[in-house]
C-alpha cells in the first residue's frame, strides 16, 4: 500500500482517472457529481495555499478565506469593467498577492495564537468590508458576471469545462509546491516551523522567509477565487464567513500539515464527504457538515495529531 | 605575544544591560585564528547573554563587536552567520521533524543562493547546487561520525549524536569561528572525550573555537586560553594553568572564605 | 446625547468585561486562547432561557427567580467550561501551542452546531426579566434593564475580585497563573487549579450570556462569536492575563463601539470593522497591552 502511494506513476495515474471523471460521471448524475468534483477541487487549491503558511512555516492563519474573496471580487470587479476571463485571472492573482503581501508586512512579527486572532479578524473586517462597500460590490446583494467558457471544445457542460481547469490548476499547484518544499526555500520554511531562533542562526532571514510563505499562499487563493467567481457567475460576502477560513484549516490539519497529499485526502474528505451524504441519505445531512468539521479537527488533534497522510522526510542516498 | 596583528574576533567595551541589570559590562577580549578559547564563570555569570549579544540574539546595550575587520554588533543574526560566525545551543535546538542530513542542508542555507525560480523550473543551477549542498552536508555528517543515522529524523537520535548534529550543522556555513554553548552539559566522561576529541578536529579544520563550558576537565583539556566571568564582567584570562591559580577566579568558584 | 450614548457604552462594556475575564483568567494560567469560549456565553443564555421557559413559575420574573436564573446558569456554564477543558485540552498542554487551539476551534465548532441542529436554527425571543420601566437622569433615558446589567455585571467583578484577592484559592490560582510547574512544587495541585479558574471564567462567561440576552431580547446559536471575538479583543487592549485589564478593556471597547456608531457616518455598518481594526492595531502597537507585561524567550 504505502509502495504504491509512493510510486512515480501514481500521482499521473490519478491525474488521468481525475481528468476521466466528469465524462464517467455525467452518465451516472447529470452535473452534481461533477459539480461537487469543483468543488472539491476548489478546497485543494485553498488547502495547497493555507499549506505554505500553516504547514511549512508553521504560521496560524484563521481568516485565509478571505484572500478567496479577494480573489473572487477582483475577477467580479474586473470583468464588469470589460476585461477577459484570463486577463482576469491575472489580476484575481496579483491583487490577492500584493494584498497578502502588505497584510503579512505589517502582522507576521506577531506569534502563535495572536496571529491566528489578527488574521481572524482580518477574515471578518475583509467581509465586512467587502459587504459594506455598496459602490464597489454590490454590497450583500451580490455581483453577476459574464459567462467566460474558454474549453467549449472539449465540453459543452460549463461545469465540466470548469472542473478540467480546477483539475489541471490543482495539479500545477502540487507540482509547484512539491518543488519548493523540495529546495532550500522549502527547508528555510520548514526549519522556522521547527525551531525559529535556530533557523535565524542557520543563516536564514526569518523575516524575509515568513513572509514568502505567507505571501505565496495567497496566488492559490486568488486563482481559486477567480474560477469560482467565473464557473458561478456570481458572487456575494456570504460565501467567505468565518467559518470556511475553518474548513481550509480542517483540511491541512486533517490531512496533514505540510504533506501535499495529505491535503488532497482532507479536501476530499472534508467537502466531498457532506454532499456525497445528502445526495446518498437525506438533504438534512447538510446541516451536520459542520459538526462534522468540528469533531474532525477535536479528534485528529487529540488521537492523530500528525494527520492522516503525514509528511514523510525525503530519504537521501547514504552508500556513496 | 603583542606583536602588531590583526585579530580575529574583537570585543570592546560590551555590555547588555536588561533594566537596571547588567547582564554583562565592560568585557573586553580578543581572539585569534586557529584558537581554542574557553570562557568559564559561575551559573548567571553571564556567558550565555554574551554569546547571545555576539550571534545577534540580543542587540546589545554598548561597546563594539569587531569580527574579521567589520563591526556586527547589533547586526541580524543570519547577517553574522554569512560573516563566518556559527553556533551550538546550551538547550539543544535542532529542527526535530527533518533528518540528520536535511538538518545538515539547512546549515548551508546562507552558503547558497537558489530562490524560487531555480527550484519551480528544477534549472540546472539549481540541481547543480542541491547536488552540492547534499554532498557537503554528507561529508560534515561523516566529519562528526553520523553518517550511518543521516535519514533518521533528529529528534530520534541519541542526545551525544544530537550535540553533534548541531555541530555539523553550524559548520556546513562554513564558519571562521565557532561558538559551543555547554557542548558537554548532560555528557557522561565518555561522550565528553568523544566531544573534545571532536572539537580538535574542527580546529584543525581552521575553525577557531570559542566555547562556554562547565566541565573543568574539558576545558583545561582542550584551551589554549580560558576567560573567566563574574557578574557580567570579564575577572580573568590566561592559560589553562595561570587561571586556575588566579586568586580572583577562586574568589568567584569558592567565596572569600574558601580562597 | 453624550451623556446616553456613555450609558449604553457603559452597559455593553459591562458585558465585554465579563467574557473578557473568561479570556483573560485562562490565559493566565495556560497562555492559550480558550477559543470555545463564545460558545460557553451562548450555551449560558440559552440554559437561561431554558429555565425561564420550562419553570415559568419560578424563573418567569421576580427578584428570586432572576437570581436563580443567574446561578443556575452560571454553574452549567462553568460546568461546560470544565468538561471541555479536560475532554479537549488537558491531554494536549505538553504537545504544543497550536494543538490546544485547534481543538478549542473543533470544540466551538461542535457546540454551535449542536444547538443550531438540536435546538433552535433561528432567534428565539428571551424573556424580559422585569417589566421595564424608563428613568430620566440629566435628560438621558436608563432603562430598569440596563441598571440591572450593570448592577449584576460589577456585583460579579466584586465578588472575583474579593474571591482572587483575599481567598486561598484566589491566592493558589495567582500562584498558578505567576508560575504553573512552581505553584505545583508547592503543593498546590496544578489540575484542579485549572479546572477551577476554567469553572470561575465560564461561569462569567455563562452570565454574560445572560446579560447579553436581556439586553437584545432574543438569542440565537452564533451569537457568541461577534461579543466572543470583541471580548477578546478587549483583554488584549486592556493586557491579556491582567484582570484589572480585561474590565478596562471591556469598558472601552464597549464605549468605542457606541461612540463610532453614534457620531461617525454609517458608524453603524462599520462598528465591527472598527473593533476589529482596534485589536489588530493594538497587537501591532502594543501587544503587551494597557496593563500587561512583555514576555521575552530565553535562548
Amino acid at each position: 500500500m504505502n509502495k504504491l502511494l509512493h510510486h512515480k506513476w501514481t500521482p499521473w495515474v490519478l491525474l488521468a482517472l481525475a481528468a476521466a471523471f466528469p465524462f464517467v460521471a455525467g452518465a451516472i448524475e447529470a452535473n452534481y457529481l461533477v459539480r461537487v468534483g469543483g468543488v472539491i477541487g476548489l478546497f485543494m487549491l485553498l488547502g495547497l495555499g493555507l499549506n505554505f503558511t500553516l504547514g511549512y512555516a508553521g504560521l496560524f492563519d484563521l481568516g485565509f478565506i478571505a484572500f478567496y474573496a479577494v480573489g473572487a471580487y477582483t475577477t467580479a470587479i474586473a470583468m464588469k469593467a470589460g476585461a477577459p476571463g484570463a486577463l482576469a485571472l491575472v489580476l484575481a492573482v496579483l491583487v490577492t498577492l500584493a494584498v497578502r503581501a502588505l497584510l503579512g508586512l505589517t502582522i507576521l512579527r506577531l506569534r502563535g495564537d495572536y496571529l491566528a486572532v489578527v488574521t481572524m479578524g482580518f477574515g471578518e473586517i475583509a467581509r465586512l468590508t467587502i459587504n459594506n462597500l455598496d459602490s464597489l460590490t454590490n454590497g450583500p446583494k451580490g455581483m453577476q458576471l459574464a459567462p467566460w467558457r474558454p474549453l467549449g471544445f472539449l465540453s459543452a457542460d460549463p461545469n465540466v469545462q470548469y472542473y478540467l481547469m480546477i483539475l489541471a490548476a490543482v495539479a500545477v499547484s502540487c507540482v509547484a509546491s512539491r518543488r519548493l518544499e523540495d529546495s532550500r526555500v522549502g527547508r528555510a520554511w520548514i526549519a522556522i516551523r521547527e525551531d525559529e531562533i535556530a533557523a535565524r542562526l542557520s543563516g536564514i532571514p526569518v523575516r524575509e522567509y515568513k513572509l514568502l510563505a505567507f505571501t505565496l499562499s495567497a496566488a492559490f487563493a486568488g486563482l481559486a477565487g477567480g474560477l469560482f467567481a467565473q464557473w458561478e457567475q456570481f458572487v456575494t460576502p456570504e460565501s467567505f464567513v468565518f467559518w470556511e477560513s475553518i474548513l481550509v484549516v480542517s483540511i491541512v490539519v486533517l490531512g496533514g500539515m505540510g504533506s501535499i497529499p495529505g491535503v488532497l485526502v482532507g479536501a476530499l474528505v472534508l467537502v466531498g464527504f457532506p454532499p456525497l451524504m445528502q445526495w446518498k441519505l437525506s438533504a438534512d445531512w447538510i446541516n451536520y457538515r459542520y459538526l462534522f468539521f468540528g469533531l474532525i479537527l477535536v479528534l485528529v488533534t487529540l488521537f492523530r495529531p500528525q494527520g492522516i497522510l503525514p509528511s514523510s522526510r525525503r530519504e537521501a542516498e547514504l552508500t556513496s | 605575544m603583542t606583536k602588531k596583528h590583526s585579530f580575529l574576533l574583537e570585543v570592546k567595551d560590551l555590555a547588555q544591560h536588561f533594566g537596571g541589570l547588567k547582564a554583562v559590562d565592560q568585557v573586553n577580549l580578543c581572539i585569534n585564528e586557529g584558537e581554542i578559547v574557553s570562557v568559564i564563570g559561575p551559573n548567571g555569570a553571564g556567558k550565555t547573554t554574551f554569546f547571545n549579544v555576539r550571534t545577534g540574539v540580543y542587540p546589545g546595550t554598548r561597546g563594539e563587536s569587531v569580527f574579521c575587520g567589520t563591526e556586527i554588533r547589533g547586526k541580524h543574526c543570519h547577517d553574522i552567520v554569512c560573516r563566518g560566525v556559527a553556533r551550538t545551543f546550551q538547550n539543544i535546538r535542532l529542527f526535530a521533524n527533518m533528518t540528520s542530513l536535511e538538518n545538515v542542508m539547512v546549515g548551508r542555507h546562507g552558503r547558497t543562493s537558489q530562490f524560487l525560480l531555480g527550484p519551480l523550473l528544477r534549472t540546472k543551477a539549481f540541481k547543480q547546487e542541491e547536488k552540492e549542498i547534499e554532498h557537503m552536508a554528507k561529508e560534515l555528517l561523516e566529519f562528526v561520525g553520523l553518517k550511518s543515522l543521516g535519514n533518521e529524523l533528529a529528534k530520534n537520535l541519541p542526545y551525544g549524536a544530537q550535540r553533534k548534529l548541531e555541530i555539523a550543522r553550524a559548520l556546513a556555513s562554513e564558519p571562521k569561528l565557532l561558538i559551543l554553548d555547554e557542548p558537554t552539559a548532560g555528557m557522561n566522561p565518555t561522550e565528553s572525550q568523544d566531544l573534545v576529541t571532536l572539537v580538535r578536529k574542527v580546529r584543525d579544520r581552521g575553525v577557531t573555537v570559542l566555547l562556554i563550558e562547565h566541565q573543568m576537565r574539558v576545558v583545561m583539556d582542550i584551551s589554549d586560553r580560558v576567560i573567566v566571568f563574574d557578574y557580567g564582567v570579564k575577572i580573568a584570562e590566561g592559560k589553562p594553568k595561570e587561571v586556575v591559580a588566579n586568586a580572583r577566579v577562586i574568589e568567584a568558584y569558592l567565596g572569600k572564605e574558601g580562597a | 446625547m453624550l451623556i446616553q450614548q456613555l450609558i449604553n457604552g457603559l452597559t455593553l462594556g459591562a458585558i465585554y468585561s465579563l467574557i473578557a475575564l473568561g479570556y483573560t483568567l485562562v490565559y493566565g494560567i495556560l497562555t492559550m486562547i480558550n477559543f470555545a469560549h463564545s460558545e460557553v456565553l451562548m450555551l449560558g443564555s440559552f440554559m437561561a432561557l431554558g429555565l425561564a421557559v420550562a419553570l415559568p413559575s419560578i424563573f418567569g420574573g421576580g427578584p428570586i427567580g432572576l437570581v436563580g436564573m443567574f446561578v443556575l446558569s452560571m454553574a452549567g456554564a462553568g460546568i461546560i467550561n470544565v468538561v471541555i477543558e479536560r475532554f479537549a485540552y488537558r491531554p494536549l498542554r505538553h504537545i504544543s501551542r497550536l494543538a490546544p487551539l485547534i481543538s478549542a476551534i473543533g470544540v466551538s465548532i461542535i457546540l454551535q452546531n449542536g444547538v443550531f441542529i438540536w435546538v433552535s436554527t433561528q432567534s428565539l425571543r428571551f424573556p424580559e426579566p422585569v417589566a421595564i420601566d424608563q428613568v430620566n437622569v440629566m435628560g438621558a433615558t436608563i432603562s430598569t434593564l440596563q441598571i440591572i446589567i450593570l448592577a449584576a455585571a460589577l456585583l460579579l467583578m466584586a465578588i472575583l475580585h474579593f474571591f482572587v484577592e483575599h481567598t486561598k484559592l484566589g491566592k493558589a490560582m495567582r500562584a498558578c497563573s505567576d508560575d504553573i510547574q512552581t505553584a505545583g512544587l508547592m503543593g498546590i495541585n496544578p489540575d484542579y487549579i485549572i479546572a477551577l479558574t476554567f469553572f470561575v471564567g465560564g461561569a462569567l462567561g455563562g452570565a454574560a450570556g445572560v446579560l447579553y440576552g436581556m439586553n437584545y431580547g432574543s438569542i440565537k446559536y452564533n451569537l457568541g462569536f461577534l461579543p466572543g471575538a470583541k471580548a477578546f479583543t478587549a483583554a488584549v487592549l486592556g493586557g491579556i492575563g491582567n484582570i484589572r485589564g480585561a474590565v478596562l478593556g471591556g469598558f472601552i471597547l464597549g464605549f468605542l463601539e457606541v461612540l463610532a456608531s453614534g457620531y461617525i457616518p454609517n458608524g453603524a455598518q462599520w462598528r465591527d470593522v472598527i473593533a476589529f481594526s482596534v485589536l489588530i492595531i493594538v497587537l501591532l502597537v502594543r501587544p503587551s497591552g494597557i496593563l500587561g507585561e512583555k514576555l521575552a524567550e530565553k535562548v
